[in-house]
Formats: structure tokens, sequence, C-alpha cells
């Protein structure tokens, strides 16, 4: 039902910046009008919008600022940046069952300039109570819990969590879009950064940015008749696993695991009919570095344990060339699908040559999900 | 670009350990007895063998309350200072040694150095400088202690910059009051289904497990194993100091719970270390399970913070004038770094017994310990050594280190 029926059809983003001097309201109108002009489409063309809960600007403002018409299909995601693949997943089915024929994902934030997430103040809900009061406090600390576990348990280091940052840095390098452009980094700079909650450094965090990015999807059919070379969607999933907490999920057996990653992937690999084996390149969601590992045990890859192996070996795919959230932008896991798109089209900065699928994944360690995107 | 500061600072450091200053005093009983009745300290074993508490070392050469003008490194560095617009200090880090306790009848020198000045650092109390200084007593030519010594010289600020919001609260519900009446009972409490006793944390209205809706509760032994941990550093949580230690528990009924973890240095922090409860603040906290002494309370009256300044011959105002301490950007009189060691003392010897014998005290100050503060030992007896936590309902006065003699 899921698989090749609907593709991404055009990619709209503003400028990756840490303070846009703009409203998120029209980053997100300026990175739509972007994603529809890319896909040469009009706004009147636009009878669906899709965003994350946690974005501000409602479907209906953006729909007023694009000029957009009416709307048949409006719909939200939450838990952070787990919703990333989520959104697209709600066009796909939205598109689909024929609820509308053109939806447009976007995610518009002055993360950096506005409201941080990496501050410590209480969210809503009762959840937070065992933990934030505690001095469990910030995402990075909350990561940091799973982390000195997964340490424990598998012998990983903290360089092994640097090699991810220094890895994305060096494509970041050669992006132009990213705001780490001509910015490599070593691993003795990462040694050298400050702990931000043991056992991780600042550069085990992604960066703080401001800036949106916008994606449309309409039927595989009607993108092939669109501007751009479609990017199929071949699967599309999202996922929570057993007894979860919002980045606290603490009381199950195992700690140093992603379970709902679990779920996401065993979606994405039957639904597409691919395997760990056929993909080109993944773009993972990376906010911070042992989440990256984690995931690709999750995803099938590397056996539990064992990323720290895997990464930087022959057998390992190319992962986050455009630098990912650590090195392009922060932009709650939006920019990784458009970078999905554009390594399908063969139009990223840092193209990862042949015809294999792309893996993209969103938030970890809340309820996530994940697309499989492709030429055919 | 020269800063008059370190020109001074290095200037002074060069000239090295300055000439001997000797005591106003020799090593006497009343001194003795003032400075034993301040703090509380019923141990005889000073009277009996006629030798000073170790950490009285620095009081015998304090220098009074109208101290002549002397050019010793400590009082130079902080004259420069002073000048710049530094003029608040705090005592933030104290290490003393002893190689014996002094005699009664000794007269005690003191020769002093200025190792470092750093900063200018942004500091919870405003832009500062610390500087430390090395300190010798000699009896004779015989030293006898010695001590690393790091005061803060600081810009006061009307407001001070961290700390002073409002710590994060729980949100509580109908289906997790139990829990949070039971922090306030003393108890832990672990949720427990009625109709098949599952034990289950954090609660929630219904059993995962049978779909009962009969939630009760079992009182938690309140012991278990670290599962994993973390070292809070960075950004600053409202209303506390980092670093924070913060233990993800086994709890021995087989639940999980998370807390901070109390009353240890991060780097010794292991993953399987036993811990035991303990309730602070209104929360579930943890501290190390192993050697630990029992706590001692101390209601800190303005009479405790005044006797105990004038016993340690410390005649600073923030420690015994109110409204010198408020001009000065405190919210009352406070207690001095000597008499914090006193009290260290005091508590790691009340619970060791009167025979124990101190080869040093290292110490940390946290956040000043106020008039009408109650302040709370904790400590941690291994390897020799005995690690001490002074709590006040801010959070922490001071971290101490103390050595037992072998």
């Amino acid at each position: 039902m899921i698989a090749r029926t609907a593709a991404i059809a055009g990619i709209g983003a503003t400028e990756f910046s840490k303070d846009s001097g703009r409203s998120e309201l029209r980053l997100a109108a300026e990175a739509v009008r972007a994603a529809l002009d890319d896909a040469g489409l009009r706004p009147s063309d636009v009878d669906g919008l899709v965003t994350f809960t946690m974005d501000d600007n409602a479907e209906i403002a953006v729909a007023r600022e694009i000029g957009a018409g009416e709307l048949t299909f409006l719909s939200r995601i939450g838990y952070g940046g787990g919703a990333a693949c989520a959104v697209v997943q709600q066009a796909v089915m939205a598109v689909a069952t024929g609820v509308a024929s053109t939806v447009v994902c976007y995610r518009a934030l002055n993360e950096r300039s506005g409201r941080r997430f990496g501050q410590a103040t209480l969210p809503p809900g009762l959840d937070a109570s065992w933990h934030y009061p505690m001095g469990l406090a910030t995402p990075a600390a909350m990561v940091a819990m799973v982390a000195r576990r997964y340490m424990h348990d598998y012998g990983a280091t903290t360089d092994d969590f640097g090699r991810v940052t220094v890895a994305a840095r060096r494509y970041a390098a050669t992006n132009p879009a990213a705001w780490f452009y001509r910015r490599p980094i070593t691993l003795d700079d990462h040694r050298a950064s400050r702990w931000i909650a043991e056992p991780l450094r600042l550069l085990d965090c992604c960066q703080e940015s401001d800036g949106a990015v916008a994606l449309v999807v309409t039927s595989a059919s009607r993108a092939r008749d669109l501007r751009q070379p479609p990017a199929l969607i071949s699967a599309a999933a999202q996922g929570s696993g057993a007894d979860q907490f919002v980045m606290t999920s603490y009381y199950r057996d195992e700690l140093a695991a992603l379970p709902e990653m679990g779920v996401v992937a065993r979606q994405l690999w039957g639904q597409s009919g691919f395997t760990p084996g056929d993909v080109r390149t993944a773009v993972l969601y990376d906010h911070f570095t042992p989440y990256v590992l984690m995931q690709l045990e999750e995803l099938g890859f590397c056996g539990r344990g064992e990323a720290r192996h895997l990464i930087g070996s022959a057998e390992c795919p190319p992962i986050n060339p455009n630098g990912g959230q650590l090195g392009e932008a922060y932009i709650h896991g939006m920019n990784g699908i458009a970078e999905g798109v554009r390594q399908v089209r063969g139009s990223a900065a840092n193209q990862v040559p042949g015809d294999g699928p792309v893996l993209v994944t969103a938030g970890t360690g809340v309820p996530t999900s994940g697309l499989i995107l492709s030429t055919a | 670009m020269t800063d008059p500061i370190s020109t001074a600072a290095q200037r002074i450091a060069a000239a090295g350990l300055s000439p001997a200053r000797i005591a106003r005093d020799p090593v006497n009983r009343p001194a003795i007895r003032d400075w034993l009745t301040a703090i509380g300290d019923d141990n005889p074993v000073y009277e009996r063998d006629g030798v000073a508490p170790p950490a009285m070392v620095q009081v015998w050469t304090m220098r009074g309350l109208r101290p002549k003008p002397e050019n010793d490194p400590l009082s130079e560095m902080s004259a420069v200072l002073d000048e710049a617009g530094y003029t608040s200090v705090v005592a933030t880090d104290c290490g003393q040694t002893y190689q014996r306790y002094l005699r009664v009848g000794e007269t005690v020198a003191v020769r002093t150095r200025l190792t470092e000045v750093t900063g200018p650092k942004r500091t919870a109390l405003g832009e500062g400088r610390f500087f430390t200084t090395e300190s010798v007593w000699e009896v004779g030519g015989e030293p006898v202690a010695d001590m690393r010594f790091r005061i803060l010289k600081f810009r006061p600020e009307a407001v001070p910059a961290a700390g002073r919001e409002a710590p994060i609260r729980p949100v509580i519900s109908p289906d997790t009051a139990f829990f949070w009446a039971g922090v306030e009972a003393g108890e832990l409490r672990i949720q427990r289904c009625g109709e098949c006793g599952t034990l289950r944390h954090p609660p929630g209205p219904a059993c995962p497990r049978c779909g009962a809706f009969k939630p009760e509760y079992a009182v938690a032994a309140g012991t278990g194993r670290i599962h994993s941990y973390v070292v809070h550093r960075h950004p600053p949580l409202p209303g506390r100091r980092s670093p924070v230690v913060v233990a993800l528990v086994d709890l021995d009924e087989g639940v999980r719970m998370v807390g901070e973890l109390r009353d240890v240095r991060p780097d010794e922090v292991r993953i399987g270390d036993r811990v035991r409860v303990a309730f602070a603040d209104g929360l579930p906290a943890w501290r190390p399970a192993v050697g630990e002494l029992p706590a001692w309370e101390l209601a800190v009256t303005p009479t405790v913070i005044i006797s105990t300044a004038l016993a340690t011959r410390d005649f600073q105002d923030v420690h015994h004038d109110r409204d010198a301490a408020v001009r000065r950007g405190s919210k009352d009189i406070f207690l001095n770094i000597l008499t914090t060691t006193g009290l260290v003392q005091r508590y790691v010897t009340d619970r060791l017994g009167p025979e124990v014998v101190l080869g040093g005290i290292s110490l940390r100050l946290g956040g000043p310990c106020y008039a009408y503060d109650t302040l709370t030992f904790t400590g941690r007896e291994h390897a020799g050594q005995v690690d001490v936590t002074g709590r006040t309902a801010a959070g922490e006065h001071v971290t101490a280190t103390v050595r037992l003699a072998s």
C-alpha cells in the first residue's frame, strides 16, 4: 500500500544560520514556496499540509502565506525530531488513499536565536517529573545516561563517538549549504571539547540552527511528469517500542538499545524489499553521536555493540554525506530527508555514486520514523 | 596587551616565600578551649595531651582585628585586586597537611608565597580573579603543617547571575501523589498492583501486566546498584550548581529509578556500585552505600557564626556584621572557611572516635552557609580517608577529603 505509491517531487529550504532575522512563519513560507518551485507546482496545487506538533506554524497559517486555497488534509506528528520521516509517511498515506493529491511537509524553526531545546526547562506532562527535578533536564544528559551504559556493555569509548563527528564535519566541509562548510575537525578537537554531560562532549552534540525545510509529496505517477526526477518513497514507517518514554526509556531490561528504531527498520525492509546491503548511503539522525552507532545496529547493518567496528570500514555505507545535523544544520531531521532526495536525484554536494536506495531516519530516543528513497 | 594584574602577580610570585611571620601568641589552652567551645567539639584528647586541634593551625597566625600593614604576598596581591575593583573576597579551596599536631607552649611562624592568579572569570558572585597561595608553618625551623589556599576576589553584583532560579519541581497527579507523599514521609514507595502484585516505576493508573486499575504501593528498602549515570555540567540547571551526578539505579526490589547521586566525586562513580536512598529538597536522591558515616545536622545560628569567627581570630566583617555582609552582596553573615574546616574536623573525629589522628584536610567551598541555615554533614570512609559533604538547603556548602594519619 505504501511502497512506491508516492514520491518526493520537490524540496526547498532557507539558508541555515544561527540567527535568521525572520519569523518562523516566514521561514516556513519561504521553504514551502521553494519546494513548490522545485517541483514545478503552484501554491494552488497544494491540498495537504503536514508538520511536527513542535512546529509553531499552523497549517492554515502557512496555507495563507503561500496563497494555497482549500485543504483536505491537515496533520501533525509528535515527539520532536522523531516526527521527521513520519510527516512524509502521513503525506504518503493521504496520497495513497486519495485524501489529498499534493501534500507539503514542512518544519521551520529559529532554534538557535529563539527557543533553544538544550536548555533545562520542564516540558508539560507527568513523565518529565521522574527525571527533570533530579537533574536530568537536557537532551544531552538524557542521551548520556544511555551512552554510559552502551560504553559499559560493549566497550565503546568516547573516541568512538568522536569519530562520528569527525566524519560528519569532513562531509560538511565540502557542502556549501552546511554551517560548518570548510571547517573540518580532528579527533583531537573532539577530545579537547568541553564536557556537556559526561560521557558526552560538546562535539558529540549537534549544532543549533535557524532555518526551514519543505518537501512536496505526490503520487509516483504524477511525480514522473513533474520538473525533477522523482525520489520514490519505497518505504515509510513510524515506530515506538514497548515501555516507550521521550528520551528517557530507562525502564526496559536493555538500556543500551533503541528498539523503536528496530520497529521502524523491520517495516522499512519489509515494505521496500531492500536489505541493508543494498543501501547506497544512509542519512541517520545525529542529534547525539552515540545514537548514530546504535541506529546502525538497530537497522541491521551490524550486530549489537559492533557499530564502532563498522564505522569507517569498507562494509559501512557512507553516512550523512551532507554533514548531518552535526555539520550541516539542525532542522529536526528534515534537512536529512532533503539530502536523501538529492542523493537519489544525483545532485548532492557530496554525491555518493551508484543507484542503490537511500535510507533516512528521524530522531532517536523517542517514537521515531524512517524512509527509504529510490529511483525505482 | 599586558594586564597590570598579571604583571603584579608575576612580580609577587617571583619574590618567592615571604620571611617568617611569627604568631602573636604561643599555642595556648584558652584559645584552644574557646575554639573547641565555639565549634562544639567535645573531643577530650586535646586537653588531655596538651595539643591543639589540627584544623586550628591557621588560627595561630591570623592577624587580628587591626593588623599591622605588612607586605606579605597575600596582602600585596589583595591590594592590587582591590585597586582593580575586585573588592569582595571569598575563600574557595583549602588543602592542609599536618606533619604533626602543635603542642601547647610552642610558637609557630608562617611563610607564604603566591603561586597563581587566574581570570578574570565569570562566577555566580560576579566577575573575579582566583588566586592561590601556599603557606608553611614552622616551629623553630621544623615544618609542622602546610596549606594551599585559593580565594576568589570579585566585583560584587547586585543580582548574582546564576543559580538563583527556582529548581524544577515535579508535576504531581492523582496517580503519582503516593510517591511524593512517601518522599515527604521519608519512604521510597514503589507502585504495586493490588491485583497481581507487579511492581512498577514510574507509576501510572493501570497495571500494564494484568490490566487492573488497583494501584497500591510497597515501601522499598531504599538500596540498589547504579545501572548507569551522567555527570551534568552544561548548561546550568535552574537553582543548582554543576556538576550534578544523576544515577539510574536498579533497586533491590527490581525496578529502576532516577535520582541525583550525592556526596561523590564524579570520577569515582562506577556502574554497579551500591547506593542507598537519601531524601533531600522533596526529592529522592542516592548516596554511596559504602562506609557511610551517620549524618550530623548543625543549626547555624548567628551565635555559631560569630563565636566561631572570633575563636578562629577572623575579623572579616562579613562573618559578624550583618549590615556589612548585606552591603557586600550577601544575604546574611556566613561561616568563615576556618570554621568550616574545624566543623569538618569535628564531624570526622566525632564519628571515628577521639583517638583518630588527621593527616590533612582538603576542602572546596560551594555556596555560603548563612545564619539560620541548617548545615548537614554526611561522610564516607574509604581507603584511609573520609569524604565529607556539608549541605544547606541551597546545595553544597563544602566538599572535603580528610586524610587519616597512618
